[in-house]
């Protein structure tokens, strides 16, 4: 399978996931972004040394892959782009700090701890952005955008990146596959064709942006898409948020972990 | 204001019409239809068929002669109040439905017009089971088939309530059962419709008057029925005979 | 050159998104004063073209490999900086959901790394004052190349201070900049060959299409006011942070802490670093030596606090999965 075709997969498969009638897909979008913004702050704010409560932020992920009915799998696959920097970034701290930090028969120094602290924000940001668009459409997080007040006109462009990417992704796939077929030997397009194949295509999707305008103004565009009003918060999703609200305040700003632990102990 | 009693659709005297220094495209067009007309406008490629639909919807203003719809004169002023009357399919859905999904793409245009919420839903649901896609209308776009898409851009159309009914190539890229279904919605249409194809069958099952044009002008206008059989001026105007007539 | 959210702390995101905000909303001015209606279509349709050529494999000369198109410089020529930046904004949001290529906290990072050296830097800088006298292939394919290479190295450069600001890496800053800056020469460079090889055939086939073609009359002085401005907040960015990176770098862990840290993990880490300095009873295990800071975690009974709260949190999700297996065999 060609690179394009997976990329047009994945996105279909999120898109299935998104039409979902679970409880996570059901909440306010508002919420949902609001929610999974304060989890990432919180997450990457955590210093470095503080590996513990940072590792138990894996809470609010493991409830919701669970309420969501989503693959971890599928999350963890997506690490893929982010990764290589995030590994290169971290992979060299043990090397230089060597702050001791405690010994469990070796000595465990401050870069081993923060290297895995990374780690963990690396994955759990990205596991957390999953969750979010697994359960909520662009045009629902469009529409939350609206509600901060982004402006009409990148919301509209982001709608219309949304529609069309998939149409011209798939003209891609079709691009790629027969040129492919009448050069079996090349892995990409050979330096030859970069303009005539690249170019042709801007062409024709210009003319495509063209007709799309047209077809726009003819019923009654002026410059910013109109949107009916939508959604109002239930109780649910003010629980919601306060619920992780409090959550993330906890392990984050609390000592909750030692207390619980010490009544353990 | 619409009224029953308004008859005339469109009034075209003298039209010409030509992209900056170039040949004209048009020449001295002259079409006259009324409310309930079904119109095929048949000739070969690139004989100003598409040129003359964009002139009748204001997507260029600098033609020459006389053009009226709805007794509107096109002019900048009217442009507006005139594609309330007149709406466009085009031959590419993809690029006439730029919304996510079936429902907000027929909303748009009551949206833009400034429509209430419980006029736009009205609107959404009786254009939506005009085409019978009712039960389609959360579906994305995307996911639809050629012909779900075909019927989803007429519906943005109808959800304008206009009088005329402008297509072109409406049948490109169907599969025969789908054709039909679009054949026998178009034939409940009451607007009056103008469409533009290569298909003379499909013409003929959807219209009773043809205009055949070639050279920038309109060659012949009239019955659908006596056109089709008259091999040699069809022939001589770039087409063939329709299929069922061939053998 | 995407940027993770891992890799900042939220002052540093936060900075970055007011920058790529202010950067929006003057674009999303300029826009308006046009008043070309017809822009946003293309703007969405060639947003969406220049996320599907991302796809694209180009095969590089000579090498076995192959490099992409990312597209900040080729939305520039085309559609001009505000709307280009505007579009690029709209890619990195959409890749950002859709693929995970840079994070939700790091869009700002992103969108300045990338789509504001690109649009603007890439636009006003190099596109229009080469072209300001007619276009041919060879200013074409410099104007390319040369935007490319640079707006890609500002990136470069601007991901590494970020992160170094942020105090995520130990990575000396020199080690991290050599690493960064010639990897994104390359690919600058193979990115700029695309992209002039695309936009000349635009130049042959349709020429205007281009944007900022021999149009320097017109805006005249009040881009020339802009442009200084540009490379005004520009160097005084990169002179600032530099400058104050080089004097402060000696004592680089703690400066990262105190200068850029809010006071919450000031405290904290400032405990656990003193606390990790003076341990020496290390016939204990694991001590409790950052309990008293009252956030730590790190500690015996923090690791048992997590342990009981990880375990609780499975096996109630053990428990919604199973009353979900329940319901939905019930409903069959």
């Amino acid at each position: 399978m060609s690179k394009i075709e997976k990329n047009l997969r994945e996105v279909k498969k999120l898109n299935e996931l998104q039409m979902r009638d679970g409880i996570l897909n059901g909440l306010h979008p508002v919420v949902k972004l609001v929610t999974t913004i304060l989890y990432i702050l919180a997450l990457v704010s955590f210093p470095k040394y503080q590996v513990v409560p940072c590792f138990v932020m894996c809470i609010y992920l493991i409830l919701l892959f669970n309420l969501g009915d989503l693959s971890i799998w599928d999350g963890i696959r997506r690490m893929k782009l982010i990764l290589p920097l995030v590994c290169v970034v971290g992979i060299f701290n043990p090397f230089f700090d060597h702050t001791e930090i405690t010994r469990v028969g070796i000595v465990i120094t401050g870069g081993m701890v923060s290297m895995i602290t990374l780690m963990l924000k690396g994955i759990y940001a990205v596991l957390a952005s999953y969750i979010l668009i697994a359960t909520t459409s662009i045009e629902d997080i469009c529409y939350a955008l609206r509600w901060f007040h982004m402006p009409k006109i990148l919301v509209t462009v982001i709608l219309l990146i949304d529609r069309y990417f998939y149409i011209l992704g798939e003209e891609a796939g079709r691009i790629m596959a027969a040129y492919k077929l009448r050069a079996p030997k090349q892995n990409g397009i050979h330096y030859k064709a970069w303009g005539p194949l690249v170019g042709q295509w801007l062409l024709r999707s210009m003319d495509r942006a063209e007709v799309v305008y047209e077809s726009m103004s003819l019923r009654g565009f002026r410059g910013e898409f109109t949107y009916a009003g939508r959604k109002s918060f239930r109780w649910v999703d003010i629980a919601y948020l306060v619920f992780w609200c409090a959550v993330f305040y906890l392990l984050r700003y609390t000592a909750v972990l030692e207390m619980l632990g010490q009544m353990f102990i | 204001m619409k009224t029953e009693t308004l008859k005339e659709c469109i009034n075209i005297e003298h039209l010409g019409f030509s992209y900056d220094t170039e040949e004209p495209v048009l020449r001295d067009v002259n079409l006259y239809a009324v409310k309930g007309e079904s119109i095929g406008l048949i000739g070969a490629n690139g004989i100003g068929k598409s040129t003359l639909l964009k002139l009748l919807v204001g997507l260029d203003l600098n033609y020459s002669g006389k053009l009226e719809i709805v007794t509107h004169p096109m002019v900048k002023e009217n442009v507006n109040h005139i594609r309330e009357h007149i709406g466009y399919v085009f031959q590419d859905s993809d690029s006439q439905l730029f919304m996510t999904t079936v429902e907000e793409d027929v909303a748009f245009g009551p949206l833009n017009y400034g429509l209430d919420k419980e006029e736009v839903e009205k609107r959404v649901k009786y254009a939506l089971s005009k085409v019978h896609l009712l039960e389609l209308r959360k579906k994305q776009i995307y996911k639809m088939s050629g012909g779900e898409k075909k019927l989803a851009s007429i519906a943005t159309i109808l959800a304008m309530h206009p009088d005329i009914i402008l297509m072109d190539e409406p049948s490109v890229a169907l599969d025969p059962k789908n054709r039909r279904v679009l054949i026998n919605i178009l034939n409940e249409m009451p607007q009056m419709k103008l469409i533009a194809s290569h298909d003379l069958d499909f013409i003929m099952d959807t219209c009773e008057r043809t205009v055949l044009m070639d050279d920038g002008t309109i060659i012949f206008d009239g019955p659908t029925e006596k056109i089709m059989h008259d091999r040699e001026m069809l022939e001589r105007h770039g087409l063939e005979l329709p299929l069922r007539f061939q053998r | 050159m995407h940027m993770a959210d891992a890799l900042i702390v939220p002052a540093v995101a936060g900075t970055m998104y007011a920058a790529s905000t202010i950067a929006a909303g003057y674009s999303i001015k300029k826009i308006k004063e046009e008043d070309d209606l017809k822009k946003v279509p293309v703007m969405g349709v060639m947003g969406a073209f220049i996320f599907a050529t991302q796809m694209l494999n180009f095969t590089i000369p000579g090498t076995g490999s192959s490099g992409h198109l990312c597209g900040g410089m080729l939305a520039s020529a085309l559609l001009g900086p505000y709307a280009g930046f505007l579009t690029m904004i709209g890619v990195l949001l959409v890749q950002g959901l859709l693929f995970a290529d840079g994070g939700l906290l790091a869009l700002g990072c992103n969108v300045w790394n990338m789509a504001f050296y690109g649009c603007f830097v890439g636009a006003l800088l190099i596109w229009r004052p080469m072209m300001k006298k007619g276009t041919s292939r060879g200013k074409i394919a410099l104007a390319s190349v040369l935007g490319s290479v640079l707006t890609l190295q500002m990136g470069a450069f601007s991901v590494t201070l970020e992160t170094l600001i942020s105090g995520i890496t130990e990575l000396p800053f020199s080690v991290f900049v050599a690493t960064m800056q010639p990897i994104h020469l390359a690919i600058g460079f193979v990115e700029g060959l695309i992209t002039a090889a695309v936009l000349i055939f635009v130049n042959e086939a349709r020429p205007e299409m281009l944007w900022g073609v021999g149009t320097e009359a017109k805006e005249g002085k009040l881009s020339r006011g802009w442009t200084l401005g540009v490379i005004a907040v520009i160097a005084a960015f990169f002179g600032g942070v530099v400058s104050h990176f080089a004097s402060a770098y000696p004592d680089g862990l703690e400066w990262s802490m105190e200068k850029i840290a809010g006071t919450a993990e000031l405290e904290a880490s400032g405990s656990a670093y003193d606390a990790a300095a003076n341990i020496q009873n290390t016939t204990s295990l694991l001590p409790d030596y950052a309990f008293q800071s009252g956030n730590g975690g790190t500690s015996f009974s923090g690791i048992v606090g997590a342990l009981v709260v990880v375990v609780l949190v499975v096996g109630i999700s053990v428990l919604i999965r199973g009353f979900k297996k329940k319901t939905s065999t019930v409903k069959a």
